[in-house]
């Protein structure tokens, strides 16, 4: 955790007024609109909005894959402007290399910087195991089911130790089983590594189960709505009933953005 | 592993194709027993029969495997040369967008000439020897192969390369681990055309002058008027190039075990 010089904290990841506009053919269109977050350290927060409304475009210039029209993102102070491996993105449409294995998937980034083969193995090893694939390390990746090639992606990013880690609707193409386990997962995942992460979904069953905080967004041109702190104790239960109250509260707000 | 039903598809579909196999040649037999063109054409089975007696009797100067044998040796060094060349003209065009600038002009007046064209142009550079039909054979490995290598390198999918970033991967490790292996799949199919067209091809060539190789066998036939060996002859490429075109998919799949194709 850094200090300024006013020995105030910084907050690990920190947009200001953030503003982006697409123009096309059709004319402009403002997606988001003043934005401003910040995530502390260790944080889980998470981006909740509608479908369509500016979250992948949102994540995107956090993490430094877009830029925005206006405004300005920090990460530990500084200015974010192209993707880094401090912060680690989980894709939506997955981007895995289909070419690589499993474990050539999870070792990229630790192989790009020219990390020692014996660090890579070993660090590779612990990822693949954490996210539940060891017996899979050598298959390619069409041979494996959804669930799967999400985890190889959260092992990836995982596995490059990032600062932040960005997690953009990683289960939205699973079915409703396969979903419940892997937020099973990553709760777990979040407790044993401890990591600074925003995740992006539309499900607020998903958003209340993993989130410290939740960040409510409005339809487009998306801003910040209004925040929850959520302090239920982990691992939750989705059908406790502070959970159910939380859940209808926010689904209430939401429902009055639309 | 291949379970029963797999199996028991793929003896349908051979039965299938035995079936028109076998129908066309029924055609053609009972055509030429009769029509007229009886008097010009041999039935199927004698030229079968030639086909089988070529391996044995030589023609002109060879056998059939001595012929055979000629063209591959025509064929094969100009291919490899024009593959390697036009996979590393095509990459270097599909993401250096200068390269490409600067290229594409050249390459787009010489990719609608067809290689035989080049036959009186490559006598004058090379000789009547065998130089002027490896150019030939190169240009047409050449030109397919940088056109695919070409959309290989362009189609890269923009978010793989923004993911390469975003694991630490500088622009040279984005370049071997993503642009190289993400082209694998296009640079096979531009070998796979060239092959065929260079197989195409060496018949041409060996018209410039030549006194053996599977093209020899037609154009000798046509000095003789012997429609029977012309067809012996035209029997002997297409088996070889099928032989060949299978290779090259047996070498595909196994280079890239990722992502076979399907045709
Ligand atoms: N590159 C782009 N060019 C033009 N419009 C875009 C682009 N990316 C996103 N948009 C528009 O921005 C809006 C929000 O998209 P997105 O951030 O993907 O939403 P979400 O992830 O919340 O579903 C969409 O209406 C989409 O049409
Ligand atoms: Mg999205």
């Amino acid at each position: 955790m850094q200090m300024d010089s006013k020995g105030k904290l910084i907050p690990v990841i920190e947009g200001r007024k953030i503003c982006k506009r697409f123009s096309s053919k059709r004319g402009e269109k403002t997606v988001l609109e003043d934005i401003d977050l910040s995530v502390s350290e260790n944080e889980f927060v998470v981006l909740f909005g509608p479908g369509q409304c500016g979250k992948t475009t949102l994540m995107n210039i956090l993490s430094g894959l877009d830029v925005p029209t206006s405004g300005t993102v920090y990460c530990d102070g500084e200015i974010v402007q192209r993707p880094a491996p401090e912060r680690g993105v989980v894709f939506q449409a997955m981007a895995l290399f289909p070419w690589l294995t499993v474990r050539g998937n999870v070792a990229y980034g630790l192989k790009a910087r020219g990390v020692p083969r014996d660090e890579w193995m070993e660090r590779s090893d612990y990822f693949i195991k954490l996210v539940g694939l060891e017996g899979f390390e050598d298959a390619y990746i069409n041979r494996l089911s959804g669930g799967m090639k999400q985890r190889v992606g959260i092992a990836r990013a995982y596995c490059n130790d990032p600062k932040v880690l960005f997690m953009d609707e990683p289960f939205s193409a699973l079915d409703a089983q396969t979903r419940y386990m892997m937020q099973d997962e990553i709760a777990r995942i979040w407790e044993t590594e401890k990591k600074t992460v925003v995740f992006v979904t539309n499900n607020i069953e998903e958003a209340v189960f993993l989130a410290d905080r939740i960040i409510l967004l409005t339809n487009c041109p998306s801003h910040v709505k209004k925040e929850y702190r959520i302090d239920l104790p982990r691992p939750r239960d989705y059908t406790s009933r502070d959970f159910l109250l939380l859940r209808d509260e926010i689904t209430k707000q939401m429902d009055s953005t639309l | 592993m291949m379970d029963t039903k797999k199996l028991k598809q793929l003896a349908k579909d051979s039965v299938y194709g035995l079936i028109s196999v076998c129908v066309f040649l029924c055609i053609w037999a009972f055509g030429v027993r009769t029509s007229d063109i009886g008097i010009v054409m041999p039935g199927p089975g004698k030229v079968i029969y030639e086909f089988i007696q070529s391996f044995f009797v030589p023609i002109g100067k060879y056998t059939m495997p001595g012929h055979i044998l000629w063209s591959l040796y025509r064929v094969l060094p100009a291919y490899i040369v024009g593959s390697v060349l036009g996979i590393v003209i095509g990459i270097a065009m599909g993401w250096f967008r200068y390269v490409n600038s600067f290229l594409r002009p050249l390459y787009e007046m010489i990719r609608p000439i067809p290689p035989i064209a080049w036959i009186p142009i490559s006598i004058v550079w090379f000789g009547i020897g065998e130089g002027s039909k490896w150019f030939i054979i190169f240009l047409a490995a050449f030109v397919p192969v940088v056109l695919n290598s070409i959309s290989g390198a362009k189609s890269v999918d923009p978010l793989l390369l923004k993911c390469g970033e975003m694991l630490g991967a500088d622009k040279k490790y984005i370049f071997r681990t993503i642009v190289l292996p993400y082209s694998v799949p296009y640079i096979f199919s531009g070998l796979q055309v060239a092959l065929s067209a260079s197989w195409a091809t060496v018949v041409a060539a060996e018209m410039i002058r030549s006194s053996e190789g599977v093209g020899w066998i037609i154009i000798s036939s046509m000095d003789t008027n012997n429609v029977t060996q012309s067809l012996v002859g035209i029997v002997g490429i297409g088996i070889v190039g099928f032989i060949l075109a299978v290779m090259m998919r047996e070498l595909e799949g196994r280079l890239c075990r990722w992502t076979v194709r399907e045709n």
